[in-house]
């Protein structure tokens, strides 16, 4: 048996999860929350980070009813990531690690998000649609690497969702994602947006300037509400990731999708990727919040494939680093 | 800071000393040091194990080299500018007051191990 703690804190979210062999021995996570027109700035959200890890970190073992003798592996994220906040999560994964004279694992988050969405859903070689607030990527596997097919060639889409939800004051409790879906189910006339996928890329930049605008002028002079707004952007949006999904989907004759990150368990995105597969005759893959969103538990499974794999990160290696592509890691532990 | 003052009890509070070097081209630097206590050479180990790994950004202006001296953690800075130096020592702190909580409130796991003593000794021990 292999037991894997793993560490997550590379935005808003920090968490601590334990795995022993598939299966989630614990998985508790906090979210830093910030008033409705702010986004998290790295300082701020490094100190929350601080503030709550290692009362976290008792929840984790006490959950999993584990001692850190039981423990084979501490992982943790590399990157991709805010510094700030990575690097108050590697310091406290390296401490104990030392403490406890366990080897450590640097992860690629995004990497975390894949093998986690595969461990849950039991997919076997799935299209990967990877979607977040700091992510937007497409992603097959080939040779030994995640490639990336298509992503985002400037802001990521749950960034697009975020900021428009600041900018009309939509609450970031539990998430500003989140509360866009709810009042998208009120939104009953579609405004029309731009619509700018390019080739196998998307970019978001452009159509949050014009909602943006779109906000300011319509919703002063009530010619739709913003409920109406969040169903276009929705729509829009995720038509968009649909597209380029399917056909790197044909590009690789896979018949199987997996969408992973925060954005993921976004229900009408599923939605409308079920009615894609179902034309295709694929089969669609998705989590809920609790392994969709960023925890650690991810990061703990992702170590654990790379731990069994025979890899290692030594304590000098163990930076972080805010810039690390799917693509760079080489994936040991899959045929 | 509560943990750096208790670990201040014990020993030594934080030495440190601000020197401007002579205003010659090649030492027109600010430097800045810094010495940390720690109740054994072991704990010491593992928070420069912690500590190191991090660089600082390649062009920001600041140096920082950490060495170990028994049971003292020395940090040397050299910057171009005050600024970037107060903010580079400011994370610094922080980053060290995080990983000495960690230590105490993980040191109990560890004890049963006689190579690794760790923490939580009476005052009148050190």
């Amino acid at each position: 048996m292999t037991v894997v703690i793993g560490f997550e804190g590379s935005a808003n979210k920090i968490g601590i999860g334990i795995i022993r062999d598939g299966e989630v021995l614990s998985n508790p996570r906090r979210t830093y929350i910030t008033p409705p027109g702010e986004g998290f700035q790295p300082s701020d959200t490094a100190r929350h980070h601080r503030s709550v890890i290692l009362t976290v970190l008792k929840e984790a073992l006490e959950q999993a009813g584990l001692k850190s003798s039981d423990i084979d592996c501490v992982a943790y994220t590399k990157g991709p990531g805010m510094g700030a906040p990575l690097v108050t999560v590697a310091l406290v994964a390296r401490t104990v690690a030392q403490l406890w004279g366990k080897p450590l694992v640097g992860v690629n988050h995004c990497i975390g998000h894949i093998e986690m969405g595969r461990l849950i859903t039991k997919a076997n070689n799935p299209t990967v649609l990877y979607v977040s607030g700091g992510n937007t990527q497409v992603i097959a596997y080939s040779e030994r690497r995640y490639r990336i097919f298509g992503e985002t060639i400037d802001i990521a889409v749950g960034n697009c969702l975020d900021r428009f939800a600041r900018v009309i004051k939509i609450s970031n409790d539990p998430s500003p994602g989140y509360n866009i879906e709810q009042m998208a189910k009120k939104g009953s006339q579609y405004v029309e947006l731009p619509y700018t996928v390019k080739g196998m890329d998307v970019s978001f930049s452009g159509i949050l300037s014009y909602i943006e605008e779109a906000a300011n002028k319509m919703l002063g002079s009530r010619q739709c509400t913003a409920e109406d707004l969040c169903f276009s952007l929705q729509e829009t949006v995720f038509a968009m990731l649909v597209e380029i999904t399917e056909r790197a989907m044909a590009h690789c004759s896979s018949q199987e999708v997996l969408i992973v990150g925060g954005v993921g368990c976004n229900l009408r995105l599923q939605e409308m990727m079920g009615v894609m597969c179902k034309e295709r005759g694929a089969k669609l893959f998705a989590t809920d919040e609790r392994f969709c969103i960023d925890n650690g538990a991810m990061i703990a499974q992702a170590g654990w494939e790379m731990f069994r794999s025979g890899q290692v990160t030594e304590l000098e290696d163990s930076w972080i680093t805010q810039r690390y592509r799917t693509d760079e890691v080489e994936v040991t532990w899959r045929d | 800071m509560t943990v750096l003052k208790r670990l201040g009890r014990r020993r030594l509070p934080i030495a440190n000393k601000m020197a401007v070097p002579e205003n010659d081209d090649q030492a027109s630097k600010l430097e800045f040091s810094l010495d940390v206590p720690f109740p054994s050479a072991r704990q010491a180990a593992v928070a420069l194990g912690s500590l190191s790994p991090d660089r600082e950004p390649r062009r920001g202006g600041v140096h920082k080299r950490l060495t170990l001296t028994g049971s003292v953690l020395n940090v040397k800075w050299r910057a171009d500018e005050a600024r970037v130096l107060r903010v580079s020592v400011n994370s610094f702190l922080d980053h060290l007051s995080l990983v000495l909580e960690t230590m105490h409130a993980f040191s109990a796991d560890v004890c049963e191990d006689p190579h690794v003593v760790l923490g939580h000794q009476p005052p009148s021990a050190t």
